[in-house]
Order: C-alpha cells, then structure tokens, then sequence
C-alpha cells in the first residue's frame, strides 16, 4: 500500500496551542479563585477583629452590656469560615506560602482575642459558652492523628455551635504567641485538644470522650 | 505533588489535546467533498443476518430491514440460523420470498454463518446485520452512497442503543451517543477502526481479495476493520443512518459483552500493531495511539481510586462510628456553606477540568443526534453516563486485561 498522508498538519498545530492554552488557563481560573478566596478572607478578618476590638472596649470603658445579645454567635461562624477558608488555601498554595501564613497569624490572633472575649462573657454574664482549643500539627509525623482530631471536632462543633467556640491553632506557627501558648498549655510537637483550658486530650474515638466535657 | 496527580494532569492534558483534535476534524470534515451513488447509481446490496437462538427479535429485524427504501431488485436478505435451539429458524422461514433467502446450518459461531452466506451472496456491497439489531427505511440506501469512493471497503451507521430503559441501558446509551461525534471526527483522518458487527456495510470485493471472516476471532467485525485499514483503504461513516441494536440490561451479560470486545480489542490490535506506524497516516500516530494512552491512564486511575476508597472504608465507617453515624453535623449548612462549597469546586483543577470535559461532552452528544433524530431523556442520560461509566469501564477493561494477561479462553457467552 501507500503510505498515507497526514492529513493536515495544521490541525496538530491548532490542536496543541488550544489543547496547551485552555490547560494553563483552566490552572489560571483555579489560581484566580485561590485569589478571590484569600481576599475573601482578608475581607472577613478585619471587620471581625475590629467587631470583637469594640465589644471589648465599649465593655470595659463604657461598661455597655456584653450579655444582651449572643454577638459572640455571628462571629464565631465567621471564624469557622475563615479557618476553614485557610486550610483550603493551604491545601491550593502549600504550607510555606508567605500571604497564607500572614493571614493564618492573623487568624491566630483574632481567634485569641476572640476567646478572652469569651470567658470575659462567661464571668459576666454567668454564661457557660465552651471553648475548645485544638492545637494541631501539619508535620507528616502527626498529621494522620491531626487530621483524625480535626474530622472528629467538626462534627462535635456542629452538635453543640449554640453554646460552643472552636478554635484551630498550628502549633508549628512561627509566631511568639504560639511559642508563650504552647508553654501555657504545656502543648509539646504533638496534636492536642483542650477542652475548657482543663481536660487535655491527644486521641479522640468517639464525641462522648469530648462531650462530656461540655457543660 | 504526588505521582498519581501528575497522572491525572497528564491525561487531562493529552485528553484537552485529543478532544481539541477531534473537534477541529468534526468542523472540517463538514467541508469534505465525499463521493456519493446517486439513487440511479445505487448497487447491488445482500444483506446477512446470522442468528443464534434469537427467537424474540428475528422477525422485527427481516421486518424492519425489507421496509428499506432501496430499489428491490438490487437488494437481497440472507438470513444464516447458526444451529438455533429456539424457534429462530421457525419464524426466519416465514419470511422467506424472493427477497429473503433463509440458510441453516450446525451451530460453528457468526464467523463461520457470516462466510457461508458471503458464498452465496449476490450483491456487490454486503451488509452484516445482528438478529437482534433494527434499521429505519433509509439506512442502507444512505450507506451505500458512500462506495462510490472506490477507497471505500466499508460504511458504518450510527449506532443507538433500541429504546434503552433502566441504569445500564442508559450508560450504554450514552457511551453510544458520544461515540458518533467519535466516528465523525475518526472520518475525518480516515481513523475510524471499528466497524460495528450489529450492522455495517463492506465492499465484497474487499473479501474476495482479503478472505472472509476470521472464523476463530471472538470479535470477528473488529478484526475485519483493522484489516480494511491495515491494508490501507477506507472505512467512512454515515451520520444519516441509524442502527438500533438491544443492549444487555443486567450486569452479568453486559460484562461478558465487554469482556469479549476489550480482549478482541486487544489481541486484534496486536495482530495488526503495524498499523502504529507514520505510514498509516493520522490512524498511526495520533488516533490509535492516543486511543490505548488514554485507556491505559484511565483504567490505572479508576483501579487507583477503587483501591484507595477500599483503604478509606475502614478509616470512615470508624469515623461514622465515632459520631453516632450522625449525618447532620458532618455537613454543617451555615451562612457560609454554598460559598465554601463553591469556592472548593471552582479552586481545584481537576474538578474544573472533569467539568468542562463533561460539558464538552454533553455539548458532542447533543450534536451528534441532529441527523438521527430526536434522542429521549438525553440530560438524564448524560448525567448517569458521567456517574456511572468510569467505574464501569475501569471494570471491564481490568477484568479483560486479566484475562488476556493470563491468556484465558474468552467465549460469547
């Protein structure tokens, strides 16, 4: 037989350049969401700070009333999003990324003023709102356990978000308020779950084992 | 990144190639001038239908295929009972007239009853034509046109799934709807490599020259495209033709179907690996092998998946344990719950890519049916064929690498 001809090489051509163009711009429009996702988050962090900066200070210069509306409730939802939102731009940017890491000690930080705002509420109001630290770990050598906490306290947030404030930290952070809470909560390179600053737990198999705790 | 993404980016990468390939040909093969017979040119045609024990189909197939609207004194029908045990003889006999002759004889496989009736055949062009497979008045004239090109050895229709009802039937459906855009777009580098045995048509002289079928081959139509393309002429594809063949609807015998074309596939394919060569054009460096690269991506990626959601089943059921199998504060639907799904989506490559594939996808089965006609519940068939087929076709086509691999016998049924 005759060799066959190809039928038009323009055809691999357009095909490569088209086929080559919409792969990187389907991994541009991602990039693009991460962006919109880490500006999403930028937008949320500082009217919550500044939400929570207030409350503080109308309390304690101007002793407005703390206890009348569960303002705490609200801005606990968005802090749930933002870590959530966090660990999404983790998971698409990598832990090393320096505008995560900005915004993840950020977080840190409100998520702290957050829950000094809480037992200030708590002692005020004769309110027994529940915190649980969760100090985790993204090192490969605990991150199965990390995860296995973290899958477990979602849930156990969702049971009880009237009356319960989670609160997310990297221990491996390089900041020197995580280095001073470590040291406070005696938190050593492994994942730990406190409970109400007083019940330590480093392996969770069922809701109860943290329920109980809950008042 | 893990080796397993990189193989996902790499096959969506060759897939967006390939995909865009196809539609550049499916554009310009409308542009392609075909020889066509006129209604005064059209040839002599035989039509052969082998039957085993087909008892419940066989007349509405002689039926459908004497309603054609071709000259009748250029068309003959040869029925070939392979040695059915039903009442298949019973009833091809009462159709039995000028037009249709009704051969039998001891039951040998299609292969053999094909070549008893092309012995006998009449007709310039033969069709082969399944006992349980129904054709509208128009398919055979129109397939005939294109043996004009003296190129052409063979013309395949559009084949459709007969009023496919229930899960499997409809994936089936589906898979056959997107293989029309498939064909066209083959046609348009003379690629196409499989001639569907449920009804196509050959130039007899192809067999003359060529031989009949391999009687031995399990896949005997598949075997006889390669050859028509290994010896280096045209197979041509009619989109104006339908064929309506009866899918398998229970898994067991859809399985066993699959498992005989994926390891006809393969054992023919390596009968004619010449055919992977730049001397066979576009077929030989392009469509083929991009054919098998993305089979062989697919079937590791789907066994990859299977086997680690196996891992995971453990690790979740103890999680569902953990929370009382408590479904509600797994999903948590708060003020921000569409948001984070939404970004979730829209932020990871894969599921951007799975999606506009699956558009894309949609978009080619759409326009594959304009010229056969209104297609029934078409949305929902797309969508069980995108939840569905994956794991179907990673399943067949392991179990029949198995097979191949460990050489084992692969029969009808």
């Amino acid at each position: 037989m005759e060799p066959r001809k190809i039928q038009s090489k323009k055809r691999y051509l357009w095909a490569f350049i088209i086929g080559t163009a919409i792969f990187v711009i389907g991994f541009a429009f991602t990039n693009m969401v991460a962006y919109l996702q880490f500006q999403r988050v930028a937008s949320l962090q500082d009217p919550t700070s500044y939400q929570i900066f207030q409350d503080k200070l109308q309390y304690s210069l101007f002793g407005e009333d703390i206890c009348a509306e569960n303002t705490y409730i609200k801005i606990s939802q968005d802090l749930t999003f933002q870590g959530q939102v966090i660990g999404d731009l983790e998971n698409k940017l990598g832990l090393d990324n320096k505008n995560v890491l900005f915004r993840k000690r950020f977080y840190t930080l409100i998520q702290l003023e957050h829950f000094e705002f809480v037992k200030l509420i708590n002692e005020e109001c004769n309110k027994n709102i529940n915190s649980i630290l969760f100090f985790y770990s993204n090192k490969k050598t605990d991150l199965e356990n990390s995860e296995k906490l973290g899958n477990i306290l979602g849930p156990i947030y969702q049971r009880n978000k009237e009356n319960l404030v989670l609160y997310s930290l990297d221990l491996n952070l390089d900041s020197d308020i995580m280095r001073n809470l470590r040291e406070k909560y005696d938190v050593g390179e492994e994942s730990v779950v406190i409970v109400n600053e007083e019940h330590r737990l480093t392996k969770i198999n069922h809701v109860s084992e943290v329920e109980q705790y809950l008042e | 990144m893990s080796f397993v993404i990189y193989l996902i980016y790499a096959s969506i990468y060759i897939g967006l190639i390939a995909t865009t390939f196809y539609i550049i040909g499916y554009n310009q093969d409308k542009k392609r001038v075909k020889k066509l017979y006129s209604d005064d040119e059209l040839p002599k045609v035989s039509i052969i239908i082998p039957a085993y024990n087909e008892e419940k189909s066989i007349a509405r197939t002689i039926e459908s295929i004497i309603a054609s609207n071709y000259p009748k004194n250029k068309f003959e029908v040869i029925v070939v009972d392979d040695g059915s045990k039903d009442k298949t003889l019973e009833i091809a006999r009462k159709y039995k007239s000028k037009i249709v002759k009704v051969l039998t004889k001891k039951n040998g496989g299609k292969g053999t009853a094909l070549n008893m009736a092309l012995k006998k055949c009449k007709g310039d062009i033969i069709f082969t034509m399944d006992a349980d497979t129904f054709v509208p008045p128009r398919s055979v004239r129109e397939m005939t046109r294109y043996f004009k090109n003296p190129e052409v050895m063979s013309v395949t229709p559009s084949m459709l799934i007969h009023e496919p009802k229930g899960l499997l039937q409809r994936v089936q459906q589906a898979e056959y709807l997107f293989g029309l855009f498939i064909r066209k777009a083959f046609s348009s580098v003379n690629a196409i490599h499989v001639t569907p045995g449920a009804f196509s048509a050959y130039r007899k002289t192809f067999f003359d020259e060529y031989g009949g079928y391999d009687e031995t081959n399990i896949t005997e139509d598949l075997e006889m495209s390669l050859r028509i393309q290994h010896a280096g002429f045209m197979i041509e594809y009619s989109p104006e033709s339908p064929a309506y063949t009866i899918a398998p609807n229970k898994f067991k015998p859809l399985m066993i179907q699959r498992r005989r074309w994926y390891t006809g596939l393969m054992r023919n394919t390596w009968k004619y690996k010449g055919i992977f060569h730049p001397k066979y054009g576009d077929l030989g460096i392009f469509v083929l092998p991009i054919a098998w690269i993305s089979i062989f991506f697919s079937v590791f990626l789907i066994n990859y998946m299977v086997i680690k959601i196996l891992f995971e089943v453990q690790k979740e059921l103890s999680f569902l344990i953990s929370i009382n199998f408590d479904f509600t504060s797994m999903i948590g639907i708060g003020s921000y719950f569409f948001e984070r799904v939404l970004f979730k989506i829209f932020m990871n490559p894969i599921i951007v890519f799975f999606l506009l594939f699956a558009t894309v996808m949609g978009i080619y089965m759409k326009f594959a049916t304009k010229k056969v006609g209104k297609v029934k519940k078409l949305p929902g068939t797309i969508v069980v064929y995108f939840l569905f087929f994956a794991l179907l076709f990673g399943f067949w086509w392991t179990v029949s690498i198995i097979y191949v691999a460990l050489n084992k016998k692969v029969t009808w049924r």
